[in-house]
């Protein structure tokens, strides 16, 4: 075996180590930038559906009844069953999937994190009744689960956010849990207890803040999930009902046309990918930067 | 070990019985009246209250929850409002046809995801062969199953007209041959009949499996990051050991862990799963089965699919949780 002679042979110039800074930087924050990118314009086309869509998501154009897609016509993308115009009604139908997917992950996060740093730091018999119930919870995958409470309560938009963020919010508790548990351990909390902070005030100005960061991380991604959970309720047929349109909607009704009209399928599908790519990207960068293990991988 | 399967089990049984319930009381509060559902809104209010007495729907909650849960555990489910039979047959019917599904999709997704989560998590310095794996991952896990079967049938089924469009060949008929032993008697009848089954499991078994591949190989890239930061990993390295034989030797044994964990994980994936991609290429199944009950608000089947759910998930987490201590036995159980 061969032995360096000097340190150079074994440590590069120390010139030389910072390497490519732009391409690191690129490969760092490129996925976040996407996923930011994506998620904005999806909230800015959200906020501005009646302003940029083109025509009424309901209005029905008997001429243009199942007219395949022309960029430089009427109907870009084209038109359904009922001659009604698939590029208006996906806008609009972003509004659906994006007041789904936060309304359903702040409702989850609202109940199963207080919950979760109540088990964490309060601990006995509290937290066994809280984790059971979750446990309980967390034996139906979240579309099964969402899918029985949105059948009980009826498909109306609260209703799916509700049942989305029911669903959901066991995993809120669970991670709630383990972060409190980690954290109530350090010595700042400690520090709180003995000059007489209470039980309440530790774990809102103490356990919350510190938890807060991974939790918002976990959020996001979830935000992809509960995206993910609405339009595969309404493509069953259990969302939000027609003829209110829904990316889910658009997609099941389009599913009968598959044989001649297969742009009303292709353009809804492709709509709820990259919406879930947006909260996907997002959530992956976040967690990679805020995450130091991770970091340099 | 034994102490533990036991208070493991404990545990199990409150889990499914709080399942159960909400089962039952989601199915209750369904808004419709399901004779109504059942016999049209023509039917007279004499008929509808038969129907209603027949279904025991008139007893009180309390004494039909009760009902319920006893039955349950012994498998008896009652029978379906629409068709009339046990609902226990109508599952055992439909399970082999989601179990087919199932472990198809398990196929392809271990041949397609933990390679590419091993190599990804091996080249995780090489942009080139890295990047390329987690934007497969990434797709895979953005894209919904129920999109990418429509895709799949779009294109291999309507345009190249390799695949059938619906249904699941006649494994009903095969699972018959088997049985009687006809098989051995009519083995070219046999085969073709198996064929005729893969041939329509093929599709949705590449739709679901792709979608399950991504979360494999996410998983599998961070379960070998975790292993590859071990120190046995650097002392295998300094000892001189050629790479592969770390990768095989070392690495690879000691991902079996996380491995079961997530199979664990994929079982709850893959079922949900099922009901999106039975209802998309219209093949019988519990998952379809469950969707089709919802909608005639049949509440014994609907009731019987998704405990049928609850219970192989649950049953499949403990047996993953009893795997640890038999693949690595510094696991103890206390």
């Amino acid at each position: 075996m061969a032995i360096a002679r000097d340190a150079s042979e074994i440590a590069p110039p120390l010139e030389q180590a910072p390497a490519r800074p732009t391409g690191r930087l690129l490969r760092r924050y490129a996925p976040i930038g996407i996923g930011i990118v994506l998620a904005v314009a999806m909230i800015v086309i959200a906020a501005a559906a009646p302003l940029i869509a083109p025509l009424s998501p309901s209005a029905q154009y008997s001429d243009a009844v199942l007219k395949g897609p022309g960029f430089m016509d009427r109907h870009a993308l084209g038109t359904d069953e009922f001659g009604r115009d698939i590029y208006s009604r996906i806008i609009w139908g972003t509004r659906i999937s994006l007041q789904v997917g936060l309304a359903s992950v702040i409702f989850g996060f609202a109940i199963g994190v207080p919950l979760g740093i109540l088990a964490g730091v309060q601990g006995g018999r509290c937290e066994t009744s809280i984790m059971r119930c979750a446990d309980m919870l967390m034996a139906f995958p979240t579309l099964l689960l969402a899918l029985i409470i949105v059948t009980a309560l009826g498909g109306t938009l609260v209703n799916e956010i509700i049942a989305i963020g029911i669903a959901l919010t066991p995993n809120f508790v669970r991670l709630a849990r383990s972060l409190a548990l980690q954290i109530r351990e350090q010595d700042y909390i400690m520090a709180a207890r003995s000059i007489g902070s209470s039980q309440l005030r530790v774990m809102a100005r103490h356990v919350f803040p510190n938890a807060l960061y991974a939790l918002v991380v976990v959020a996001t991604l979830y935000i992809a999930t509960a995206i993910r959970t609405e339009a595969s309720l309404s493509f069953l047929g259990l969302g939000i009902p027609p003829p209110t349109p829904s990316w889910g909607n658009i997609l099941s009704e389009g599913r009968q046309y598959i044989k001649c009209c297969p742009w009303i399928t292709t353009f809804s599908g492709v709509a709820i990918m990259m919406a879930v790519l947006a909260f996907n990207l997002m959530g992956d960068a976040l967690r990679d930067l805020l995450d130091p293990r991770l970091k340099g991988e | 070990m034994f102490k533990y399967v036991l208070r493991r089990l404990i545990v199990a049984i409150p889990m499914l019985l709080g399942a159960m319930s909400i089962v039952f009381f989601a199915m209750r509060i369904l808004p419709g009246d399901p004779c109504i559902a059942m016999m049209g809104d023509q039917a007279t209010t004499e008929a509808l209250a038969d129907c209603t007495k027949n279904l025991g729907l008139h007893r009180p909650l309390a004494v039909q929850y009760a009902d319920y849960i006893w039955r349950s555990v012994q498998f008896d489910f009652g029978k379906s409002l629409r068709q009339g039979y046990p609902v226990s047959e109508y599952i055992a019917r439909m399970f082999p046809h989601t179990l087919i599904l199932v472990l198809a999709a398990a196929v392809v997704a271990a041949l397609v995801g933990v390679p590419v989560g091993i190599l990804s998590a091996l080249k995780r310095r090489n942009p080139l062969i890295d990047y390329p794996l987690r934007i497969f991952a990434l797709l895979g896990l953005s894209m919904p199953v129920f999109w990418l079967g429509i895709l799949l049938l779009i294109f291999f089924s309507l345009r190249l007209d390799w695949f059938p469009l619906i249904g699941a060949g006649d494994l009903d008929g095969v699972i018959n041959m088997v049985k009687t032993g006809e098989m051995f008697q009519y083995p070219r009848d046999f085969f073709a009949a198996v064929l005729d089954v893969l041939h329509h499991l093929a599709l949705p078994a590449l739709a679901l499996g792709f979608t399950l591949a991504a979360t494999v190989s996410r998983l599998s890239r961070s379960a070998m990051l975790e292993v590859i930061s071990q120190d046995y990993i650097r002392t295998a390295r300094a000892k001189g050991q050629v790479e592969r034989a770390v990768v095989y030797k070392h690495a690879l044994r000691n991902m079996l862990v996380p491995l079961l964990t997530i199979i664990g994980l994929f079982v709850a994936i893959a079922l949900t799963g099922t009901v999106l991609t039975e209802t998309v290429f219209t093949r019988p199944g519990l998952g379809k089965m469950l969707v089709d009950a919802i909608g005639a608000r049949d509440y014994p089947l609907a009731q019987g699919a998704i405990t049928v759910f609850t219970m192989i998930i649950i049953v499949v987490n403990l047996v993953v949780d009893m795997l640890y201590a038999v693949v690595d036995p510094r696991i103890t159980y206390r």
